[in-house]
This record gives structure tokens, C-alpha cells and sequence, in this order.
């Protein structure tokens, strides 16, 4: 049974989370339990990397939306990168698509983000 | 390992030894065997080959509560024992002991004069004389009581474990019965089936379905899930279930159902815990003529219902952009609206069903949406009856590859009876 394996990281765009392996109901409160630590500022835009996602259940999608409230709550962005077909198929079926700008890759994500003097 | 004392001025004395060691060691030099063997901490007798006890301990005596007279000579060893200790000696030990010349660490239980019993682990050898011919039985017997104690104290402990899991399980098997309708109403001219997989009896599952009158002769069908499992995901199960059904009273288009029940949620779970469900809401109005129903399905991120026509052509209904119900203020909420006439069947279903486990079938893994829908189109044209059983067998076939919960419901309108004979 492979794990999740989490590794954050910061840009001068704002955090970034890479997970890789299984997102469920076991693995989902390591990911959520370490929201509140992640320097994230207003203005700022928190990415979630699932290029290594092999499983992403319900529960998974909880993560996603913790991840959202968390960044809401600073004001800040979120965006997901590198989705594998099989949660993207998921993201589509409960419409979140809506929700979450969705990159390529991280360092696209990172790319797409004005910082927040640009905006008037 | 060096005592702390031990260091540099060792020498040949032991580490710490006084003086009056000395007289204690004396003393011990004198315990004779004879002694040791007669007040031994445990038990010893030496018995003849027929099993007459020749030489018996007093320790040994002493735990019995025997007489040394009453014993040597007159009793065997196996007269010590309770009736079950003496059948299993005969069938078991004595014939090892025979064999091997050497038995260890048997549990067997000793009776006392008093009529108690006495746990104890008995070992034997058989002394030998210069030609190998056996002369004697020697045994020895350890009081067990403790450790006889500590056992039934596990096994208890055991068995009170098996037993809560047992509560557990049928704690969960009511609970999980609770969540659903008892049985499902009878709509005229619409044939209901519906069915529940639960794949752990250990937690329960978040999938739910119900179907019942509104006013105007038209009728409320949901079937959902929500996200985990376990209590959480039960009190969820049962706020969604009753919302639904009294939002449709209040109101009963779909979307306002879905809209109203995404409210509810959003208010009572959401921040650093977030809990959804999807939702699939339909109302049945049945055709003038009586012969079919128009039903309006709104969708709240669930996948979406398959349509199985008179004709045998199947296919998903699509409702596209609806969004889980629960986390979003302003979820949006698809509907679409079909005409189900005679011969036709609706199947909802939970992904438990497509996200089983399988060795054969595509989509890596899993069962998968296009099998689903290839399993579906073999099977039309069908009854709601029908398919309910088809996908019930599928789900067996699939055995402990199923681990999620799995509900689906199922409506078909009858074919006129002259069609049916066909």
C-alpha cells in the first residue's frame, strides 16, 4: 500500500504543496493538520501539485476543499497543478472544475499569478 | 552488567558481601537435598511404571492436602488428577511419555482432598536403568493457579472484545436501516427497486436514497452520497435525508430542493473539516394519460443517472456543471428533464459501483463508467426489478473488491400488458 508522501515548498508566489501516492480517508488529516502551518499571505496563491496522486477518494476531495477554505480565509488564491486524468474525471463529476484554476504544472501556475500590486 | 560498586577494589570478594554473609552461606551448604527435595517449590513424585506413585514431595502433599500414607503404595498418579486431567493422561500423556521418555510443560489439573482444583504444568522423564530398561517415572508439577488465571482473565478479555464487536456490527446493521426507507412506496404505474451494498459492517456507509409522495399526484426520489464514513457521515446522511424531503415539500422543483439542502450543509459542516454529499433529486410527474412520467433530475456533482430506453439503447443522462452540495454558498445545481414511457428504465447509483475494484475490467482498476454503461446497454431492455438484481450480482462478482458503500435505485414504467406477453 504505497502513502501519501507531502512536500511543501514556497515561492515568491506563495506556497506550494506536492503530494504524491494515496489521498484518502487515512492520509487526508496529515494534509489538513498541516494547512494552518503553510506562510500564506493575502494576495498570495497556494498550489496544489497532484502530479503524483495515484488515488484520490471522497475524502481526498475534502483535502482540496480544506486547502480553499484555508486559502480563502487569508485571502489568498488557489490553484491546482499537474491533475492526473483520474482526478481530474473526479474534479469534473462534483463540478469543481468551477472552482479550482487548474495548470499543467506548478511552475505554470506560479507563471499565471499576478503578484497583487497589479492588480488596481 | 558491572554492579556499581564493582570497581578497583574488587579483589576476590563478591561486590557488596558483609561479614555476616559468611554464617548465611554456612547455612545454605547445610539444606541437604533431601531437604530441597522434600520443601522444593514445587511439586515432585516418582511413580512406577504402572504409574503406582513410590515417592511423593511434601509440597506436593501439602497442595493436595493428602496424607503421605494415603498416597505412596495405594494411589497412582493419575488418581490425582480430575477426570478430565485423567483422560487426557491416558490418551495423550502417557502414550508421549512412553514414546519420547520425556513429556514438558503439560497443563493439567490436580484434585485436592478438599475437592478443589489445582492448575498445574507437569513435566515427566523416564529414568532408565544401565540397560536402557525403563525403572521409574519421575514428574514434576508447578503450581499454574497464576498463569491458569492470567489465561482466563485474556480469554474473558477476549471474548468481551468479540463480543462489543458484535454490538458494534449490529449497532451499525440498525443504524445503516435508519438511514434508508424501511421499503420503498408504491407509485401507480411505476415499478421502484432499489439496493444497498454495505462493504464494511465495521463502519457505516454515507449512501442514501428515499422515495415518496408530494402533493398533486407527483412524487420526490433522491439517492446521494456523502463523503466517509462512520458516525460523522451518518449524522450527514440523516440531516441530508430528512432536508430533501422536507425542502421538497416546501418547495418541490429540484434545484430549490438541492439549493436548499446545500444551505443546510454549508451551515453546519464547512471551515477545516469540510463535508459534502452528491445528490441526485427528482420529481416524477406522471402523464396525463397515466402511461409514462416526466421527471426533472437535479444534479449536485453526482454521477450522472443512465437512461435505459424500450428499445434496448442506453446511455448516461448528463448533467453537466452541478456541483457537490455542502462546501460552495452558491453551488450550481443541473437539471434536465426526460420522458420515461413504457419499457423505459432510470438507474441511479452511487461510485461505489464504479470505483469497485476489479481484476479485469479497464479504467486501471476500477470498474469504471464505460463498463458500467456497456453492462447496462447488454442488459436493455429491462424493468427496474430487473436491473437492481443484474447490478446486485454484479457487485457479488466483484466480492471484497467493492469498498465503498454502493446504493442504487431504480424506476421503469410497465409495458402495457399486451406488449409484455410478447
Amino acid at each position: 500500500m504505497t502513502e501519501l508522501t507531502v512536500r511543501t515548498r514556497t515561492t515568491p508566489a506563495g506556497p506550494v504543496i506536492e503530494l504524491a501516492g494515496e489521498l484518502d480517508h487515512a492520509s487526508a488529516p496529515d494534509v489538513r493538520a498541516l494547512l494552518p502551518g503553510l506562510a500564506l499571505g493575502a494576495g498570495q496563491q497556494l498550489v496544489i501539485d497532484l502530479s503524483g496522486i495515484t488515488v484520490c477518494d471522497s475524502s481526498g476531495i475534502t483535502v482540496l476543499l480544506a486547502a480553499r477554505n484555508h486559502a480563502l480565509a487569508a485571502r489568498a488564491g488557489i490553484a491546482l497543478a499537474a491533475v492526473p486524468a483520474r482526478v481530474s474525471r473526479i474534479i469534473h463529476i462534483v463540478g469543481l472544475d468551477r472552482v479550482f484554476p487548474t495548470y499543467a504544472t506548478a511552475r505554470a501556475a506560479e507563471a499565471a499569478w499576478a503578484p497583487p500590486s497589479a492588480h488596481p | 552488567m558491572c554492579p556499581a560498586d564493582g570497581g578497583d577494589s574488587g579483589g576476590d570478594r563478591a561486590p557488596g558481601k558483609q561479614p555476616g554473609d559468611d554464617a548465611a552461606f554456612a547455612a545454605l551448604l547445610e539444606d541437604s537435598a533431601e531437604d530441597l527435595y522434600e520443601h522444593a517449590p514445587c511439586g515432585y513424585l516418582s511413580t512406577l511404571l504402572d504409574g503406582t506413585i513410590a515417592k511423593i514431595n511434601t509440597t506436593l502433599l501439602d497442595w493436595l492436602g493428602h496424607a503421605r500414607g494415603d498416597v505412596v503404595g495405594r494411589r497412582t498418579f493419575s488418581d490425582l488428577l480430575t477426570a478430565g486431567g485423567r483422560l487426557y493422561h491416558e490418551t495423550h500423556f502417557a502414550p508421549l511419555l512412553r514414546m519420547q521418555g520425556e513429556v514438558s510443560g503439560i497443563a493439567l489439573e490436580l484434585k485436592a482432598a478438599d475437592g478443589s482444583r489445582l492448575p498445574v504444568l507437569v513435566t515427566s522423564t523416564v529414568k532408565t536403568g544401565g540397560d536402557g530398561q525403563p525403572l521409574l517415572i519421575r514428574t514434576t508439577v508447578f503450581d499454574a493457579r497464576d498463569r491458569r488465571a492470567y489465561e482466563t482473565e485474556l480469554l474473558r478479555a477476549r471474548r468481551e472484545a468479540e463480543r462489543e464487536r458484535e454490538e458494534l456490527k449490529r449497532l451499525n446493521a440498525t443504524l445503516q436501516q435508519t438511514l434508508l426507507p424501511p421499503a420503498l412506496v408504491s407509485v401507480p404505474g411505476l415499478n421502484v427497486a432499489a439496493h444497498y451494498h454495505i462493504a464494511s459492517a465495521d463502519k457505516v456507509g454515507g449512501d442514501f436514497y428515499d422515495l415518496f409522495p408530494l402533493t398533486d399526484g407527483t412524487w420526490g426520489l433522491f439517492l446521494g452520497d456523502v463523503c466517509g464514513k462512520g458516525a460523522t457521515a451518518a449524522a450527514i446522511t440523516s440531516l441530508a435525508r430528512y432536508t430533501l424531503r422536507a425542502a421538497a415539500v416546501y418547495d418541490p422543483d429540484p434545484a430549490a430542493v438541492l439549493s436548499n439542502l446545500n444551505t443546510v450543509l454549508n451551515h453546519e459542516y464547512n471551515g477545516t473539516d469540510p463535508r459534502f454529499c452528491t445528490v441526485v433529486f427528482g420529481l416524477l410527474t406522471p402523464d396525463a394519460d397515466r402511461d409514462g412520467f416526466r421527471i426533472t433530475l437535479a444534479s449536485g456533482g453526482h454521477p450522472p443517472a443512465l437512461l435505459i430506453r424500450a428499445d434496448g439503447s442506453a446511455d448516461f443522462l448528463p448533467t453537466p456543471g452541478g456541483q457537490l452540495i455542502g462546501v460552495l454558498p452558491d453551488a450550481h445545481i443541473a437539471t434536465t428533464t426526460v420522458r420515461l414511457d413504457p419499457g423505459d428504465t432510470l438507474l441511479l447509483h452511487t461510485d461505489g459501483l464504479t470505483e469497485a475494484h476489479t481484476a479485469q475490467l479497464g479504467d486501471g482498476d476500477r470498474y469504471g463508467d464505460e463498463a458500467l454503461l456497456d453492462f447496462v446497454r447488454a442488459l436493455g431492455p429491462t424493468t427496474a426489478a430487473h436491473t437492481v438484481a443484474a447490478v446486485r450480482d454484479l457487485l457479488d462478482t466483484f466480492g471484497t473488491g467493492v469498498d465503498d458503500d454502493t446504493a442504487v435505485l431504480a424506476i421503469s414504467v410497465p409495458r402495457p400488458p399486451s406488449e409484455e406477453q410478447q
